[in-house]
């Protein structure tokens, strides 16, 4: 078939016990978005791998541009034009944009030495094409990630592109970056490009897939045009069955009673400017803002895991001078943190030792670690939280991303009796665990839990929260309650402050 | 994921235990086949006598790497503490109940501070440990060039002690490897040395007092190189300021052969006691079959080497 970039038939891949791929037909023609969309362990990351050359499928064909291909390596499947962003970026940090995007067509000038100039000349070229603007003598490490991302995708565009495969690339964007992304999509896709695009999101799919290809337990459950499935198909199929409500009913009245958290103008570090909030009792507060606005420093500061400059942080009425986590904990605050796999879990521990860790004198008797004690302690919290594993003994590492969010919830639900500082609670979380860590949430905040939450996803904020405020650039811009609550409002506030900001700054100036 | 290759990752520890066992055995068999000494009472009971030395320093060094560094000033610190000892034995062979309390609080000083360095000046542990471990030698070569120094007759005897046939030190070297294993898995202090290395990070915003823990595990590390230190001075009956020249890398061997991870957080005790075995044994039967002690070098480096090979590759 000629109109088909690619074309995977009956593809199988299979390690002992697992069967990540079972019979997989998949097609992209070119100037096509083909949204792959599925849970997590559903078999999304190993097709594409496939796609990209790293692994090596047991049965099955793969015909590329009208052949039969099989890669022996991503290297080989980059030759023949095949691209793949992954989730986490593969740039060198300490290096430049232009090294990094011409990281394996480095330029030779005269004596077969690298050019420099030519280097940077070609880099420019190729983000011009991109229509952004970002300078090819940067490092990596000072671009917001936004930026980072366009260097990925310059990266594909360095030598000839046929199929561009993008793995979650708006877990990381928002708001106006991800129309950015969005446009450039648009744009290789006018050119012929193929583009196969992973996401959790429903809306974003929507907006820019042209069709869609559902994937459940390593089997194709459907493919479609976009335009003829409806949002709670594409769940059912994704999940197997029906989800009746994604979000569990707000409070029926809004909280009364004092503070537990009352924040004024705080001040820390350059991504904490002005911000002043509260939290009641009961309650679910969302904190929303493009990333890089510094919800997740604020959220550092008020757990004492980052200096406060400025302002005041009372707790439960009463100042909260003192700065290390230790005190928090010891006062029923608990964090769970945004990147869970480097500053939350242990991943080399078994789930009990993870669940106990902030609180392992509840469990130690005359100086030693009662055991039993501990087991049954996490039994039970693995049982509230319905962490899927045979055994508290199992190693956090093995369980996958749903679970392991829930081993945190499980671990500080037990001693965060007053306040939750919520991280990004369902990053490359899929949309069945999404839905029970949203009861886990409102259950939390119904036991008299107040509850701070801070996330990127819009629907998250806006289905959950009872009040939200609004950061953007450090400060926060504003604040919203129960049914004046809905995305465009969010945004507005998010957005219309920028501005308002920029326009006073070239007032000034 | 099916439940058996849960089970084999779970275990992994348990089967890195199971392979230094076989390797033992092998070993033994091999020594019985080439020479019918490897295998009596008198060879074995030699071979416990030295265990001592090699699995304290051992047993310092699991200690820091299970919280995530390196200590390279152990074998300077034997060294030093060595000269110390004898030249003080020496010079008052009655104090001997002074000199090793002494030599014991300087050892864990040392220690200790190695930690407060990385924490204070947050310096990599290998650069810190390594600039000690300079500091330390040179030191000790100022005040004493050639070995020398001498210890009294009772405290020599300690070394080559036995009860019931079986030499004291392997017994001390046992119960301290006990307690050790009781105070990683079941105290707080102990658990938190995993913490520390499993990620730093997390066990700074799980409340843990990280910089304590780090401090703790070269301070640990430093009072089993005090002990080494005690039981080699009295075995040797002097004080050699180069004795522990080949201790620091002697040390990381029964570590990493054991099965913990260089990059901390997994491993144990149990490994250890196993590689320091395994180590001596193959260090005697060397000996034995007349190998040279330079060619041991040789094989002291490709074990450690195919030893980090073999568990990197067994956890892709």
């Amino acid at each position: 078939m000629s109109n088909r970039i690619i074309e995977l038939s009956q593809i199988e891949k299979e390690y002992p016990g697992v069967k990540p791929l079972d019979k997989v037909d998949f097609a992209v023609q070119p100037g096509e978005i083909h949204a792959l969309l599925g849970e997590n362990g559903a078999g999304k990351s190993t097709l594409i791998r496939v796609m990209g050359g790293a692994v090596k499928p047991n049965s099955g064909a793969i015909t590329y541009l009208g052949q039969r291909a099989s890669w022996q390596s991503p290297k080989a499947a980059r030759a023949a034009g095949i691209h793949v962003i992954h989730q986490e970026l593969a740039l060198f940090p300490e290096l430049s944009v232009a090294e990094n995007i011409l990281v394996d067509a480095q330029p030779r000038g005269r004596l077969g030495l690298i050019s420099n100039r030519a280097r940077h000349a070609r880099a420019a070229e190729i983000l011009a094409q991109l229509g952004v603007k970002i300078p090819t003598h940067a490092r990596i490490d000072e671009l917001p990630l936004a930026d980072q991302q366009m260097v990925e995708i310059a990266k594909a565009l360095v030598g000839k592109v046929r199929l561009l495969i993008l793995d979650e690339p708006t877990a990381v964007i928002a708001g106006h970056e991800v129309d950015l992304l969005f446009e450039n999509m648009r744009r290789l896709r006018k050119e012929g490009v193929g583009i196969v695009y992973v996401s959790h999101r429903l809306e974003e799919i929507f907006e820019i897939a042209d069709r869609v290809t559902i994937l459940k337990d390593g089997q194709v459950v459907g493919t479609s045009p976009v335009g003829e499935i409806s949002r709670e198909e594409m769940i059912t199929k994704m999940v197997g069955r029906r989800l009746s409500q994604i979000y569990p009913a707000r409070r029926a009245a809004p909280a009364d009673g004092p503070d537990i958290l009352s924040v004024r103008n705080l001040r820390a570090g350059p991504r904490v400017r002005d911000v002043s909030l509260s939290v009641k009792a009961g309650e679910i507060v969302g904190v929303a803002g493009m990333v890089g606005s510094g919800r997740t420093e604020v959220a550092e500061a008020i757990f004492g895991a980052r200096a406060v400059e400025g302002g005041t942080i009372e707790f439960d009425g009463k100042p909260f001078p003192r700065r290390v986590p230790k005190d928090a904990i010891a006062g029923g605050l608990g964090l769970l943190t945004e990147n869970r796999k480097d500053e939350g879990l242990f991943l080399g521990l078994p789930i009990s030792a993870n669940i106990m860790a902030p609180d392992l004198q509840a469990v130690t008797k005359h100086g030693l670690i009662d055991r039993a004690r501990e087991r049954a302690l996490a039994q039970r919290q693995i049982k509230d939280f319905s962490v899927a594993t045979p055994s508290p003994d199992v190693k956090v590492g093995n369980l996958s991303g749903g679970n392991q969010q829930k081993v945190l919830f499980s671990r500080w639900s037990r001693i965060a009796n007053r306040l939750l500082i919520l991280d990004e609670p369902t990053r490359g979380v899929d949309i069945g665990a999404k839905v029970e860590i949203y009861r886990i949430v409102r259950h939390l905040a119904d036991s008299g839990v107040g509850v701070l939450m801070i996330s990127s996803e819009l629907p998250e904020i806006v289905g959950l929260s009872d009040r939200v405020f609004v950061m953007a650039q450090g400060r926060v811009v504003g604040e919203i309650q129960g049914e004046a609550i809905g995305e465009e409002a969010i945004m507005d506030l998010a957005v219309r402050s920028i501005e308002r900001q920029k326009a006073t700054a070239e007032k000034v100036a | 994921m099916s439940a058996i290759a849960m089970d084999i990752r779970r275990n992994r520890l348990m089967i890195s235990y199971l392979i230094v066992a076989a390797l033992l055995v092998v070993l033994a068999v091999a020594g019985g086949l080439l020479s019918d000494r490897f295998l009596t009472w008198r060879n074995v009971g030699n071979l416990f006598q030295q265990l001592i030395v090699l699995g304290m320093v051992s047993l310092g060094q699991t200690f820091v790497v299970l919280m995530g560094g390196i200590d390279l000033a152990i074998g300077s610190l034997v060294s030093a503490l060595t000269v110390f000892l004898a030249n003080f034995l020496e010079w008052r062979p009655d104090l001997v109940w002074l000199a090793l309390p002494l030599a014991l609080v300087a050892a864990t000083a040392v220690g200790a501070l190695n930690g407060l360095l990385t924490v204070v000046l947050r310096v990599h542990s290998l650069i810190v440990t390594l600039g000690m471990s300079s500091v330390i030698f040179g030191a000790t070569l100022m005040y004493r060039k050639e070995p020398g120094g001498s210890v009294p007759r009772a405290f020599a005897d300690v070394a080559y002690a036995k009860v019931a046939g079986i030499p004291v030190s392997a017994i001390i070297l046992v119960a301290i490897f006990a307690l050790a294993g009781l105070w990683l898995q079941r105290t707080r202090s102990g658990r938190s040395i995993y913490f520390v290395g499993g990620d730093r990070e997390a066990a700074r915003l799980n409340g843990l007092p990280v910089d304590r823990i780090v401090v703790l595990a070269y301070a640990l590390s430093g009072l089993c190189a005090g002990i080494a230190a005690i039981f080699l001075t009295a075995r040797t009956g002097v004080g050699d300021p180069r004795i522990g020249v080949a201790l620091t890398l002697q040390s990381v061997t029964p570590v990493v052969v054991g099965g913990t991870i260089l990059a901390g957080g997994r491993g144990g005790v149990l490994g250890t006691f196993l590689g320091v075995l395994l180590v001596t044994m193959l260090n005697s039967l060397l000996n034995f079959v007349n190998v040279s002690s330079y060619f041991q070098w040789v094989i002291q480096g490709l074990i450690i080497i195919v030893a980090v090979g073999i568990h990197t590759s067994r956890r892709r």
